[in-house]
């Protein structure tokens, strides 16, 4: 759900149902490494509800596309990070058998 | 001097040139020739290292914002190749249900990100629906049903799906029974999750309706269409708990307890049984740094000083000794090396912010790696969520 | 229409002999005389949620 001015596209605030501050400052981060965005920040407005307002300024884009790269990038650093977990555990897996082998 | 006027140059390069280029930016950032990619070594100790001095911690945010080093000309924002180039994983310790690894050139939003949806997020099964059919231990109904909803149950929960309003079937419950009975004249009873049996064809207790049974199979509390251990995982793989010698309840004489116990998957946001990890933690990798030279007596009171061992002896030429950092990862900030003035001076204890040390301790569900990949696919799921919702 | 169709049976608070009792009975136990006698458990199925 997005509040923002029709003429202006550049600067709004998205508000989530049932997210909390794992997704939100995550989204936080990857906002701030874009160098088109001005300002961005969350809050949280009750800590009853599970809700959450990220609001974001950018230099020109419109405020909805730089989110939406902003959760690409994210959703690129996770696959990468799994990767990497994955090809790291079969490492030392290959370099530590000993170590795996369930003696039950 | 010198150093200085590139940086000058430069700026006023990327300044006429960023009103020019909007979406285009971050490439042509990219492919301009002399930005310069290091800081001073004093503002990139402040932006890499968490200062622990004796009262408090400073530098401790990260410097997140793309710009913050415009005035120097360096980009600050995220680069996904060098993110690519930069991220590590270290495994340190791999067990069946525990494992350490270091995470190297991560932020710690995600590091965090990855710890809550760990604890909170990933789903398991466990017990919910407790049906008692007699208890004469003195163990109370509902004491016995909270204890039986907190042992892990070692099944893969991604076979299952959420029951939310369905009736329960052999696609989101697990049906176990549980049936001791403390014979007369025998010695006391201890009953342990041992005694929880798999029931691969559902509840056998009869469902009590008003209108009279017409037809010869009566109504249980569970609809089973097919029998679960018909299914590849389960034909020789029984589910059962994870641990066999959790006590539930003690029995005299004459006592007995018999009940069904169906579980269901859930997440550990709803109850804390549901969580897949023992818990999940991670620290920052600490760095201790002798800033001056420490010999000879002080040396001794250094080594002597830490409890962790951080700290070892070495000898130099002319008989002198030095102490120099053997073992900072074991370093546990308790901060007795830095007590007093004279100290602080000599020895900077520091983290370093984007090395992680994390800890999984599953409870036996899935292995630990499995989870945490399990928790990075949840937040992969939560970013398309938005998107969806933004498209 | 039975006042009761079967007789219940009440456990001693001294023995814990099972005493089965009619309408009318007596309240003691048959084997120690004890005169407080408890209801057995129900027979139907409770639930419960295992929070």
């Amino acid at each position: 759900m997005e509040h923002g001015s029709f003429t202006d596209e550049s600067k709004s605030t998205f508000s989530m149902a049932d997210e909390d501050h794992t997704l939100a400052n995550s989204i936080r981060y990857t906002l701030n490494q874009d160098p088109r965005v001005t300002f961005c920040g969350y809050s949280i407005p009750h800590p009853s509800d599970n809700r959450v307002n990220i609001r974001v300024q950018t230099t020109g884009d419109p405020a909805r596309e730089v989110l939406k790269d902003a959760c690409q990038n994210l959703m690129a650093v996770c696959q990468h990070v799994r990767n990497t977990l994955d090809k790291a555990v079969l490492d030392h897996k290959l370099t530590k058998p000993v170590g795996d082998i369930n003696i039950k | 001097m010198s150093g200085e006027d590139k940086n000058l140059h430069s700026m006023s390069e990327s300044d006429s040139e960023q009103e020019d280029v909007g979406k285009e930016g971050i490439e042509w950032i990219m492919n301009l020739p002399d930005v310069p990619m290091k800081l001073p070594p004093h503002v990139e100790l402040q932006r890499t290292r968490v200062e622990c001095k004796a009262d408090a911690p400073i530098h401790t945010d990260t410097i997140q914002y793309s710009g913050a080093y415009a005035s120097l000309g360096i980009d600050n924002s995220l680069r996904l190749d060098s993110f690519r180039k930069n991220f590590k994983i270290e495994v340190i310790d791999l067990k069946e249900d525990d494992m350490e690894f270091d995470m190297i050139g991560i932020d710690p939003s995600l590091a965090n990100a990855f710890r809550r949806i760990l604890i909170a997020e990933v789903p398991t099964m466990a017990i919910e629906k407790v049906l008692v059919a007699n208890n004469t231990s003195i163990v109370q109904d509902e004491v016995l049903a909270h204890r039986l909803g907190l042992i892990p149950i070692r099944v893969d929960p991604r076979l299952f799906e959420y029951s939310d309003k369905d009736t329960p079937n052999e696609k989101n419950t697990i049906v176990f029974r549980l049936h001791v009975r403390c014979e007369r004249g025998k010695p006391r009873l201890t009953a342990t999750s041992e005694a929880l049996t798999w029931l691969p064809n559902g509840s056998e207790f009869p469902l009590v309706s008003d209108k009279s049974v017409s037809n010869s199979k009566p109504k249980t509390y569970t609809s089973f269409s097919c029998s679960q251990d018909t299914l590849p995982e389960f034909a020789n793989n029984p589910i059962g708990p994870k641990d066999g010698d959790i006590i539930l309840a003690r029995l005299s004489s004459g006592q007995e307890i018999e009940l069904e116990a169906h579980a269901v998957k859930g997440m550990g946001k709803t109850h804390a049984k549901w969580s897949p990890v023992a818990t999940a933690w991670y620290r920052m990798l600490p760095e201790v740094v002798l800033l001056e030279e420490i010999e000879d007596e002080l040396a001794e009171e250094l080594k002597n000083k830490c409890p962790v061992n951080v700290f070892d002896i070495e000898d130099i030429a002319n008989g002198k000794k030095r102490a120099t950092v053997a073992r900072p990862r074991a370093c546990t900030l308790c901060r007795e090396c830095i007590r007093g003035e004279a100290w602080e001076k000599r020895v900077s204890l520091r983290r370093v912010k984007d090395h992680f040390i994390f800890k999984i301790e599953s409870t036996g569900a899935l292995p630990p790696e499995v989870l945490f990949t399990e928790a990075v696919k949840i937040l992969e799921d939560k970013c398309e969520r938005l998107i969806a919702e933004l498209s | 229409m039975d006042p009761q169709p079967e007789p219940v049976s009440y456990i001693c608070g001294d023995c814990g002999m099972e005493n089965t009792l009619k309408q009318g009975d007596v309240i003691q136990c048959r084997e120690c005389g004890y005169r407080i006698l408890y209801k057995k458990r129900t027979r139907r199925i409770v639930q419960y949620e295992a929070r």
